[in-house]
C-alpha cells in the first residue's frame, strides 16, 4: 500500500508538468526510490490526472508482479537507481529543450539562473526507444556526472533526492532554453556578464 | 601525488619510536581520507580483544585530500579509535586550524600507539617530530595549556586533553586550540590512558592540486552557492548554529528535560536571536570558511567561543535551564575541563531525572542552572556523584537501577532532536554506527529546513532511502574532510568534482557516495566483530512507547520497526542487519570478517 503522502506528491508534480506544457497527455514519467523498491507511474496512465491506482510499486533489482503494470520506461528508471545516488526521477518532454537537442551535443545555458544551477546539460543519442537496455544504459551513464541530461529528440531525465528537486532541474532547463530561443530571435550581440564563463562548458 | 601527502607518521609511546612510511594509495582511493581512512586502519589495528583504555587501543588522526587546499571549509580532520564510551568504532572530527597544519606538516595520517611511562606531549615540526616530557603540564586545564604551548597567529596549533581526559572520563574530548573539540565517544579518555597530554603542530607544505583551472572554477561556483543560500549566508553567520533552537522547538522536536517533553517553554531565552542580542561579542571562522558561524560570547564571568546549538540544548532544554548566561559559562568550563558538551549536558539531564525520581540522592533538579559548574567540576575530577557521571549516562542510570532513563543509542548520548517529530531522524539515530549521532547524516535538512527540498517529517514509508543516502554522503564528506554546513548549500556533485580536480582521479557523484557506503558498511562490520547485533539498532524506550506530549508532534512515537526492516533490505543487509556477501563484493569489502556466527547466537 503506497502512503497517501507519496501519491499526493506524484499527483501534484504530474499535474504541474502537464500544466507547464512539458508533457503530452500520456507522456513523461515519474518515479521515486523506496528502499529497495521503486514507485513508478502505471503504463498508459496520464501524469496530468493521476489516480491512486496509477502508481505501481516493484523491486529495483528484480522483477515481481508489479512489472506487468509498470511503465515501459521502468528499465531506465531501475538502471538509473542502480548506477546513481538518485532517489527520484522526472522524465518529461520539454519542447524548447528538445528542439535545441536536435542541433547540439550539449546545452550550455546563457541565463544566470540555469548557469548557476545546471552549468551544462549533455545531450545523448540513442535511437532505440524507451524500455530498451541500450537506452537505459546510456541515460544512466550520463546521469552519473550530471543531474539532468537530454535524450536527443526525446526529452529530459532529471534526478534528485525528491520529485520536487528533479522537477526543479527540468523546469529550469526548459526556461533556460526558452530564454536562449528568445535571444536567438532578438538576434543582437550577446553581452557576456559571467566571470569565468568558459568554466560552464567544461563542467 | 596531488591531494594526498602519501605519508603516515607512526608513534609508539611505549617504546618512543617514531616512524614514517608510505600511505597505501589503493587504500586512499577506496577510503579517500579522514573517517574512511581512519576506519580502514582501525579495522587492522584494533580488534575485539582490545580494551579501549589499554595501550593496545590506538588514536588515528587523519586529514583528507581536500584538507589544506583552501576549498571552502577544507580545514577539518578526524580521529579514529575504539570508543571507551560505547565500544563501537569511533571517529570524531573538528575544524579550526589544526587539520590544515597537519596537512601542511606533510602527513595524511598520524597513528599513536602504546602508553608513555610518564606524561608526554608530541611536537610535530616540518623538520622534526619529537616527544617531550609533560609532567609539569599534567593537571593543567585546556586554555592555559593551549596558550602555553601553542598559537603564534595560528602557525602553531594544539590538541590536548584537560582534567576530564586525564581522569579517564568516558565522555572526555580531545580539545582543539582550546575551544573546539574532537568530542563524541570519549577520545579524550583514550589520549589520557596513553599519558599523552598534547600534540603541537606546525606545517609549511602546500597541498598539490592536479587541475588548477577546474579547481578555481569550482571554488568560484561554490562561493556563489554559499552566498545565495540564506542558511549559510545569513542565518548561520548572524545567529550561529543556535539558529536551530527556535526552528526545531517550533515544530515540537526539541527534546526537553531528558526527553520527557518535546518542546521547551524557555527556547526563546536560549535561542540564537537572544545569544546575538545579549551575549555576542563577534563572530569568527575556521580556516578557509566564508560561513563564519563561530560565536565569541561574553557574560559577566567568562568570554569564549560558542556555544553551539547542541551544547546550548544539552545544558539548556535537556536540563530544563533557560538561563543563557549559565549555559555560556557551562560551555566555557566544559571546554576548559575537556568534555564532550553533548554527552556532559545529556548526562546531567539524566542525573536530574534520576534525582527527581529518587533513584539517586542529590540536589540536582531540572532548571538548576546554578549547579551546572559544580557538577562539571565534580565530573572532571570524579568527585562524589560526579565519579559515576563521568562514565556517561548509560553507566550512571544502569548503576542506579533505571537504565531506561538514559537517553542513549549504543551508549552514546542523544543530540537535541526529538525523533518523535522527525521520523527519519529516528531511523538515522538508531542505525548510526557510533551511537546516537546527528553528524552521521542528518535529516534536519530534508525534514525541517527543506534542503534540498522538504519532505514530510512524519512519513514512515520510504524514509530509509533518504536516511541511507544521507549516511553515505555524510561518511564521504567526513573523508574529504569538509564541514557539514557546506553540504547544506552545496550538492555532493560539487564535492565529487573538487575531489577529481584536486587528486586527478575521476570520481563521479555516485563514486563518492559509494565511498561513503563502503565506509558505512565497514563500520558496521567493525561493530559486528565487536559483538554488536541488530538489537542495538534501537532508540530509548521512551521515544518508542511514550507519545510526544507537546505541540505539532503531540501524539507521535517513533515508528522504528517498519523503517528498520525497509532500511536493512535497502542496505543490502539480511534481516539481522548483516551485510550480505553480495553487498560486500559490490563494495570491494569481500574477505572482511562478518562476525555472522556470533550475531546469530
Amino acid at each position: 500500500m503506497i502512503d497517501e503522502r507519496i501519491f499526493e506528491t506524484f499527483r501534484e508534480i504530474g499535474r504541474d508538468l502537464y500544466a507547464a506544457d512539458m508533457i503530452s497527455s500520456h507522456g513523461g514519467n515519474l518515479s521515486i526510490r523506496l528502499g529497495d523498491h521503486v514507485v513508478i507511474k502505471r503504463r498508459g496512465s496520464m501524469l496530468g490526472n493521476l489516480k491512486p491506482q496509477d502508481l505501481v510499486e516493484t523491486r529495483i533489482d528484480k522483477n515481481d508482479s508489479g512489472v506487468a503494470l509498470a511503465s515501459t520506461e521502468l528499465l531506465v528508471h531501475r538502471t538509473i537507481y542502480q548506477q546513481t545516488p538518485a532517489l527520484a526521477i522526472v522524465h518529461c518532454h520539454p519542447r524548447t529543450a528538445i528542439a535545441f537537442s536536435l542541433s547540439r551535443d550539449e546545452i550550455v545555458p546563457i541565463d544566470n539562473e540555469a548557469s548557476y544551477l545546471l552549468k551544462k546539460v549533455p545531450v545523448v543519442t540513442e535511437e532505440f526507444p524507451s524500455g530498451t537496455p541500450q537506452m537505459a544504459e546510456k541515460v544512466a551513464q550520463a546521469l552519473q556526472n550530471y543531474k539532468i541530461i537530454m535524450l536527443r529528440g526525446h526529452g529530459s531525465f532529471a534526478i534528485g533526492q525528491t520529485l520536487d528537486e528533479a522537477f526543479f532541474w527540468s523546469s529550469t532547463l526548459e526556461e533556460s532554453c526558452q530564454i536562449a530561443l528568445a535571444v536567438k530571435l532578438i538576434n543582437e550581440p550577446f553581452i557576456e556578464y559571467r566571470k569565468n564563463s568558459e568554466g560552464y562548458g567544461k563542467w | 601525488m596531488n591531494g594526498w601527502s602519501e605519508k603516515i607518521l607512526d608513534i609508539d609511546l611505549t617504546t618512543g619510536s617514531i616512524k614514517t612510511y608510505p600511505l597505501d594509495m589503493e587504500m586512499a582511493r577506496l577510503y579517500v581520507g579522514g573517517r574512511g581512512l581512519g576506519t580502514r586502519l582501525l579495522w587492522d589495528l584494533v580488534g575485539p580483544q582490545v580494551d579501549t583504555l589499554s595501550p593496545e587501543n590506538v588514536l588515528i588522526f587523519t586529514n583528507g585530500p581536500l584538507t589544506g587546499t583552501g576549498y571552502q571549509t577544507s580545514n577539518r580532520f578526524s580521529v579514529s579509535t575504539k570508543s571507551p564510551l560505547t565500544g563501537t568504532v569511533l571517529d570524531a572530527n573538528s575544524g579550526g586550524f589544526w587539520g590544515m597544519q597537519f596537512k601542511k606538516a606533510g602527513y595524511d595520517v598520524l597513528i599513536v600507539r602504546g602508553k608513555a611511562e610518564k606524561p608526554v606531549y608530541i611536537e610535530i615540526k616540518p623538520e622534526q617530530v619529537s616527544l617531550h616530557d609533560a609532567m609539569e603540564l599534567w593537571g593543567m586545564r585546556v586554555n592555559a595549556l593551549t596558550q602555553k604551548l601553542g598559537q603564534e597567529k595560528n602557525h602553531r596549533n594544539v590538541l590536548c586533553i584537560g582534567p576530564a581526559g586525564e581522569n579517564l572520563s568516558r565522555i572526555a574530548a580531545i580539545m582543539n586550540d582550546g575551544q573546539r573539540a574532537l568530542a563524541r565517544g570519549g577520545p579524550g579518555a583514550v589520549m589520557g590512558s596513553k599519558n599523552l597530554k598534547a600534540i603541537v603542530i606546525e606545517g609549511k607544505e602546500k597541498t598539490g592540486i592536479a587541475d588548477q583551472e577546474k579547481y578555481k572554477f569550482l571554488v568560484y561556483e561554490t562561493r556563489k552557492m554559499l552566498a545565495a543560500n540564506p542558511l549559510t549566508s545569513q542565518a548561520l553567520p548572524e545567529f550561529g548554529t543556535v539558529v536551530m533552537m527556535n526552528l526545531v522547538n517550533n515544530i515540537g522536536a526539541l527534546s526537553t528535560r531528558n526527553f520527557l517533553h518535546n518542546q521547551f517553554e524557555g527556547a526563546e531565552d536560549i535561542s540564537g536571536e537572544t545569544l546575538t542580542e545579549k551575549y555576542l561579542v563577534k563572530n569568527d571562522a575556521c580556516w578557509a570558511c566564508p560561513i563564519r558561524c563561530t560565536r565569541i560570547s561574553k557574560t559577566d564571568k567568562v568570554k569564549g567561543e560558542g556555544p553551539e546549538f547542541q551544547t546550548t540544548w544539552a545544558f539548556g532544554a535537556q536540563c530544563g535551564i533557560a538561563d543563557l548566561a549559565a549555559i555560556i559559562e557551562a560551555n566555557c568550563l566544559a571546554n576548559d575541563l575537556g568534555f564532550d558538551t553533548i554527552s556532559a549536558g545529556n548526562t546531567i539531564g539524566c542525573a536530574m531525572e534520576l534525582s527527581e525520581k529518587r533513584f539517586i540522592d542529590s540536589d540536582l533538579r531540572f532548571g538548576r542552572g546554578d549547579l551546572l559548574a559544580r557538577t562539571l567540576e565534580d565530573m572532571a575530577y570524579r568527585r562524589d556523584l560526579g565519579a559515576d557521571m563521568a562514565e556517561g549516562s548509560l553507566r550512571l542510570a544502569t548503576k542506579y537501577g533505571a537504565p531506561e532513563l538514559s537517553m542513549t543509542v549504543k551508549g552514546l548520548e542523544m543530540p537535541a532532536y526529538d525523533p518523535r517529530g522527525m521520523q527519519g531522524q529516528g531511523l538515522l539515530l538508531a542505525t548510526s554506527n557510533r551511537g546516537a549521532c546527528h553528524m552521521r547524516g542528518n535529516m534536519l535538512g530534508l525534514e525541517v529546513l527543506g534542503l534540498p527540498k522538504m519532505i514530510d517529517r512524519f512519513q514512515v514509508q520510504g524514509k530509509s532511502s533518504y536516511v541511507i543516502l544521507n549516511q553515505n554522503s555524510s561518511a564521504a564528506i567526513d573523508s574529504l574532510v569538509l564541514c557539514k554546513f557546506t553540504s547544506m548549500a552545496v550538492a555532493d556533485e560539487y564535492f565529487a568534482r573538487v575531489l577529481s580536480a584536486v587528486t586527478g582521479i575521476k570520481y563521479a557523484t555516485g563514486d563518492l557516495i559509494r565511498v561513503g557506503e563502503r565506509i558505512w558498511n565497514l563500520e558496521r562490520l567493525y561493530n559486528l566483530r565487536e559483538g554488536f547485533t541488530n538489537k542495538e539498532d534501537t532508540l530509548p524506550l521512551r521515544l518508542l512507547n511514550e507519545p510526544a506530549p507537546d505541540g505539532a508532534t503531540r501524539g507521535w512515537v517513533v515508528h522504528l520497526e517498519p523503517m528498520l526492516k525497509e532500511y536493512y533490505r535497502a542496505r543490502g543487509w539480511n534481516e539481522l542487519g548483516i551485510p550480505t556477501a553480495q553487498k560486500l563484493v559490490e563494495l570491494e569489502l569481500d574477505g572482511m570478517q562478518t562476525g555472522e556466527k556470533e550475531n546469530q547466537r
